[in-house]
């Protein structure tokens, strides 16, 4: 038993910090629901960030790097990169997003022309993402990724040797990484404006309604950092299906509070809460959401 | 970058494998086989507390009641780590230490630290032979979660201490042989409060135990008339009481490993539905799966603390935040079980109804779960404080 983070992943957490400072306020002006940033995704991938399992770091460092990113009010596409990507192959390039085949009616996250899309199904597939594959889903898009359609899948895909547990394994660890440090970036964001904004002559972070929710808020969140890490180092599939259930129910009940305790500001493009809130939104309906999440989870655990 | 071999590992490692197993194997050699009906009576059933007596001489035969202790203190000197194990294998085994897990926790080593030499020489060896009952004489009527507003009166007269007043919710009280006794010497709210250790057969104190849903004979009253203590049984300085019970309080932030007993609880339950060919439908495996994402949760959180404390530092309001984590996953485990094994709760399972007595108290004893969310509030988001 040893929860200690390795000096590795504490340097890397601290280079990630130093690295992301100028992006730790989030510049809303002219953002639409989803905040991004090529500056900030060229600047991790030089850095190596994406690569750190790939250097054998392993998927715990993965995990710590998914997980730190997702505070940020950028939405940075780290979870399929640092996790998936390099169980497939380390020779491929950074943009990839994940689909579960037979689900093209579901928006992809960070689908764009020149990504590789990675298809789970039976088996693990991947191409590369042309124009003619996209269908642009404009603004109509309320998450906060940049999201599109695929317009289907193509005839000749890349067929992986690893089998499709195994990367769903991986893509909940990510989903549920990603989930914790959207938490935490959604709940100080919230703990920023309540310990400001005053009501009745008091900060509204005062009233114990609103207190005892955040510090349920800040259970979960934690609980959802801990069982992703957890995940990430067993490497066993029911671990992994568990944080993925976890995340998923912690963003359900924690997300409505949080924008809640912000009142009408909450519901302004002017605050940053929505850029974590609306991606915990997307993320909560991944592999099939809590219900099938659920189902792997006692499957693996109980048969 | 390169990787130093020594990385994040949620596993048991060898030599503390070997510890739960010699603690696993203790336990199989040593319950008498009507163990699970029997236990659940209760820690604080006269039949367990009688047992215990025995139990916990063996244990100590094997070095095995105080193995955290320090080695100058007779202990092995283990770390945190094998603590929470021996926690978390007796307590999922339903206690067979009785109330005596409260000696090697927290009475014994506050004793270590502040207790005089005769005091010392008085009640450490009842402790380590496994011998010792205590009770905890903090909680009454007026306070509960605001125990610093305690008024049970020590008045000095002389060499003596005469006290008067109730405690209320007191474990163990019926049968215990020493009272861990909170009491007011003055009115200054946290400074006012002195610890007396007193013999339950002094005259003048009164016990009555209160029927209740956790058990028999856990909780009573405990009434306090004109009862004389010599000045020799105050536990530290007048006053001292506050920092003392802080310090008792530290190796027990986490306090007793629920999320343990509560995913062994959930195994079990599961167990028995697999067992009736219930556990195929999909709303029952939900909910199952729901549960242990809480308790590991609760668990994962809870080991999280016991890093810090493995690496030397000081714990603090994290701590609350993983007790909160227990709460959940006690209430859910408690509510699965009501939901889809009601039978287990009418006869049909007694360790799942001694979880089940056990759990519903997750959320109020030693510290109610709206405390553990203020301090969260205040002390791990750093919020402004409420006004008083
Ligand atoms: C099984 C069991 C065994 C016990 N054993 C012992 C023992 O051996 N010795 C002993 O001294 N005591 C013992 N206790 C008592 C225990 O310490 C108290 O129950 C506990 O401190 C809570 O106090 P209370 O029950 O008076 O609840 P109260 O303090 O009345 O609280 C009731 C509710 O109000 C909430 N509340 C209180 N204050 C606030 C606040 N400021 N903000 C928001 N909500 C608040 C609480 O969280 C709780 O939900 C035991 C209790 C139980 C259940």
């Amino acid at each position: 038993m040893d929860l200690a983070l390795t000096d590795d992943q504490r340097e890397i957490l601290a280079a990630i910090d130093a690295l992301t400072r100028p992006y730790a306020a989030a510049n809303l002006h002219g953002a639409g629901f989803a905040l991004t940033s090529g500056a900030l995704d060229a600047e991790l991938a030089e850095g190596g960030f994406l690569d750190v399992m790939a250097m054998g770091l392993g998927e715990v460092t993965a995990a710590l790097v998914v997980e730190r990113l997702a505070r940020l009010p950028y939405a940075v596409e780290a979870q399929a990169a640092a996790l998936v990507r390099p169980a497939l192959d380390a020779a491929m390039p950074c943009g990839v997003c994940l689909v579960e085949e037979g689900m093209l009616h579901r928006p992809v996250r960070y689908l764009t022309a020149g990504v590789t899309v990675i298809v789970v199904g039976d088996v693990v597939r991947s191409f590369a993402a042309g124009p003619e594959h996209i269908r642009d889903a404009g603004d109509e898009v309320l998450f906060a990724y940049p999201m599109a359609y695929l317009t289907g899948l193509p005839g000749a895909m890349q067929t992986h040797a690893i089998g499709a547990d195994e990367v769903r394994r991986l893509w909940r660890v990510g989903l549920a990484a990603e989930s914790a440090g959207l938490l935490a970036g959604a709940l100080a964001s919230t703990v920023a404006h309540v310990s400001e904004r005053k009501q009745f002559s008091r900060p509204l972070a005062t009233f114990q309604a609103l207190r005892h929710r955040l510090a349920e808020a800040q259970v979960l969140t934690n609980g959802c950092y801990w069982l992703a890490l957890k995940a990430a180092a067993s490497g066993d599939a029911g671990d992994a299906a568990l944080a993925a259930l976890y995340a998923q129910d912690a963003a359900r009940r924690a997300v409505y509070d949080l924008h809640q305790f912000l009142g009408a500001m909450g519901m302004t493009l002017e605050h940053p809460l929505h850029l974590w809130t609306y991606r915990l939104k997307a993320l909560s309906s991944e592999l099939g959401g809590r219900g099938e999440n659920a189902l792997a989870a006692a499957d693996a655990i109980w048969g | 970058m390169d990787n130093q071999g020594h990385a994040m590992d949620f596993a048991w490692d060898d030599a503390q494998l070997a510890f739960r197993e010699s603690l696993t194997g203790f336990l199989a050699a040593h319950l008498p086989q009507d163990w699970e009906a029997f236990s659940q009576a209760g820690p604080a059933s006269a039949a367990l507390t009688e047992y215990a007596r025995g139990f916990c001489g063996a244990l100590a035969g094997e070095g095995l009641l105080f193995p955290h202790w320090p080695t100058e203190a007779g202990g092995k000197g283990l770390g945190p780590w094998e603590q929470q194990s021996l926690a978390e294998v007796m307590w999922a085994a339903g206690e067979p230490r009785g109330g005596q897990y409260m000696n090697v926790n927290w009475i014994g080593p506050t004793l270590l630290r502040y207790g005089s030499t005769a005091q010392q020489a008085r009640y450490l060896p009842p402790i380590t032979e496994g011998k010792a009952l205590w009770c905890q004489g903090f909680s009454e009527p007026g306070s509960g979660s605001d125990l610093a507003s305690l008024r049970t009166s020590a008045v000095r007269e002389g060499d003596t201490y005469r006290v008067n007043g109730q405690k209320i919710w007191t474990s163990y009280a019926g049968l215990a042989d020493t009272c861990f006794l909170l009491t007011r010497t003055s009115e200054d709210k946290k400074r006012g409060i002195t610890i007396l250790l007193v013999p339950m057969d002094t005259p003048g104190i009164t016990v009555r135990q209160i029927p209740s849903l956790i058990g028999a004979g856990d909780i009573h009253e405990v009434f306090f008339d004109d009862v004389i203590v010599p000045a020799g049984q105050r536990l530290g300085e007048e006053g001292q009481a506050w920092e003392i019970v802080g310090f008792s309080l530290t190796n027990e932030r986490l306090g007793i490993p629920r999320f343990h007993l509560a995913r062994a609880a959930l195994d079990r339950g599961v167990a028995m539905l697999q067992a009736r060919d219930a556990f195929a439908r999909e709303a029952v495996r939900i909910e199952a799966a729901r549960c242990a994402g809480l308790c590991e949760a609760a668990r994962n959180a809870s080991y999280a603390i016991i890093q810090t404390r493995v690496e030397g530092g000081k714990v603090g309001s994290e701590a609350s935040s993983a007790r909160y984590a227990t709460v959940m996953a006690e209430r859910a485990v408690c509510e699965f079980v009501a939901e889809f094994l009601p039978e287990a709760l009418a006869g049909a399972s007694p360790y799942l109804m001694m979880h089940h007595q056990r759990g519903i108290v997750a959320g109020i004893a030693a510290g109610a779960a709206e405390i553990q969310l203020n301090i969260i509030a205040s002390d791990v988001l750093g919020l402004p404080r409420e006004p008083r």
